[in-house]
């Protein structure tokens, strides 16, 4: 753990700057450039309030914004979790010639992520507004709760991060997880209302499953002025934190290999 | 700082080294499902070997294609851990040479300075004070601020050889010597590493297979074959015994 820590330090500049230049990278050669970080949610937003909003007839109060607040989250998660299972591969020119704590890559792959949610939330803030969604002083509670996704997640694409070194096809498996986690989750409907007839169904989805619970409880905050429920919350920050810890363990004891196997 | 005579000042001590290729090896879902419990291959690399270096010398490394040099420099180097055995660098810094570490194509050559060297352990202040000595010595002009893809070959491998060149370590390993770009710069990129090997302070570790790069650079050569250790010496004594090995080992092949 004291390891991690002091490679976090010794490393977390290299990170930041490997991250804006990928950021950097990325827009480098397309016409609308740094616009396509705004014009892509947004669509994604349209598609879905559309589809789900008018096709489906869903009724949810704020219901772009409710769909905004989830596909934010959703996104953040679903690029941590595919990002990181070929991390180490694609970044094969590098594990093989230097060391460099494989967390590294997936610190600042995270940090271009958390960028991007960022711009995804500033737009959410103007839709919110557009929409004359009351704003609270329960707001703030959002970040501890980004907190504990982004520690989820982190420890999960950690984890995948090792597997994915070894496991060829890992990619297809966290493929059709993703799928299924992304339906199960509740991005255009609110699975308490939608549910209603299967209470203990509605239990396990939200309880079980972490993205769904953080989906739900960020809604509850920025859209609904309703508190968080905390001890859950804590809980998955335990177990967050357990996982990160897992993932930590398990690339200090065999980060010293991949360049071996890729 | 005072030196003790009677101590050699010692900048890497290898014990025992051993290195294995096994254990993670790619498979994929269904093959672990088909092969359950069967055998791992492995391939032993290394099998216990044992040398030291002097601060300020320059060892070289030579032997036949496989018998396991460039993988003991990458284990030097941090890259992979030893399967059995210690590698000591007393606390120096350290680096393999190696061209374009880290590089993003779409990027600048001077946003591309920063990212190699953070990535080779050094800060941005330290980059920063030696920006301009790389920019100099890379020598391409105007380019140093277009993308990196838009760079013909010779330069990117002139780009790439400054910042290795210029942001230095107390030991450098270096696989093959690099000669690179067109016939001036290969000469100064020459010239640079012979510059770089010769400095007092710096211990070097080259792998080569060319023996007049190794008997004009080295001091001492250190033989392997097989993974296995054959000799450790001055140049003009393991170079003749490893020839002749290597003619033995021909004319018993041709017969």
């Amino acid at each position: 753990m004291k390891k991690f820590f002091y490679n976090i330090k010794k490393y977390f500049k290299y990170a930041i700057y490997s991250a804006k230049a990928e950021l950097k990278s990325e827009v480098a050669d397309s016409y609308l450039n740094w616009l396509w970080w705004i014009i892509e949610p947004l669509c994604f937003m349209i598609i879905y309030t559309f589809v789900f909003g008018v096709v489906f007839e869903n009724h949810e109060k704020y219901f772009a914004s409710f769909v905004f607040v989830g596909l934010s989250a959703w996104e953040f998660f679903n690029r941590m979790v595919t990002g990181s299972v070929n991390l180490i591969i694609h970044n094969r020119d590098l594990v093989t010639k230097v060391y460099l704590p494989k967390y590294i890559l997936l610190l600042s792959k995270s940090f271009t992520y958390l960028f991007k949610l960022g711009i995804s939330l500033i737009i959410c803030i103007i839709l919110m507004i557009f929409q004359h969604v009351p704003f609270t002083w329960m707001m703030i509670l959002a970040i501890p709760i980004f907190v504990v996704l982004y520690i989820l997640s982190f420890g999960i694409g950690m984890i995948l991060m090792h597997f994915g070194v070894t496991l060829n096809d890992l990619a297809n498996l966290t493929n059709i997880g993703l799928r299924m986690v992304f339906y199960l989750s509740g991005i255009f409907y609110n699975i308490q209302t939608r549910l209603k007839k299967h209470p203990k169904l509605v239990t396990i989805l939200l309880k079980v499953n972490p993205i769904a619970f953080c989906m739900n409880e960020l809604r509850k905050v920025l859209l609904y002025q309703t508190l968080p429920n905390f001890l859950l919350l804590g809980l998955w920050l335990v177990i967050g934190i357990l996982l990160c810890m897992v993932g930590i363990h398990v690339i200090h004891k065999n980060e010293n290999s991949y360049a071996k196997v890729i | 700082m005072k030196k003790n005579n009677k101590e050699k000042d010692i900048a890497i001590t290898v014990k025992n080294l051993h290195i294995t290729y096994r254990g993670l090896k790619k498979t994929s879902i269904r093959a672990i499902w088909t092969k359950m419990g069967s055998r791992i291959e492995k391939f032993h690399a290394l099998k216990g070997i044992s040398f030291e270096v002097e601060k300020g010398k320059i060892l070289g490394i030579i032997g036949k294609n496989g018998s396991g040099k460039s993988t003991m420099l990458r284990a030097i180097a941090g890259i992979f851990s030893p399967d059995k055995g210690t590698i000591d660098l007393h606390g120096n810094t350290i680096s393999l040479l190696s061209i374009g570490v880290g590089f993003n194509k779409k990027l600048t050559g001077k946003e591309n300075i920063y990212l190699s060297g953070m990535l080779l352990g050094f800060s941005e202040e330290e980059i920063k004070a030696k920006e301009k000595e790389i920019i100099d010595f890379a020598d391409i002009g105007e380019f140093m601020d277009k993308p990196v893809k838009t760079y013909s070959s010779g330069m990117y491998s002139k780009l790439a050889f400054a910042i290795t060149a210029i942001l230095e370590t107390d030991i450098m390993l270096i696989d093959e010597v690099l000669s690179v770009g067109d016939a001036q710069f290969k000469e100064k990129s020459y010239n640079k590493m012979k510059e770089l090997i010769s400095d007092e302070n710096r211990t070097v570790l080259i792998v080569s297979h060319s023996l007049d790069t190794v008997r004009e650079l080295c001091d001492e050569v250190l033989w392997i074959n097989d993974g296995e250790f054959m000799e450790l010496g001055p140049v003009d004594k393991v170079i003749p015994k490893y020839q002749e090995f290597m003619e033995t080992l021909n004319t018993t092949k041709n017969s």
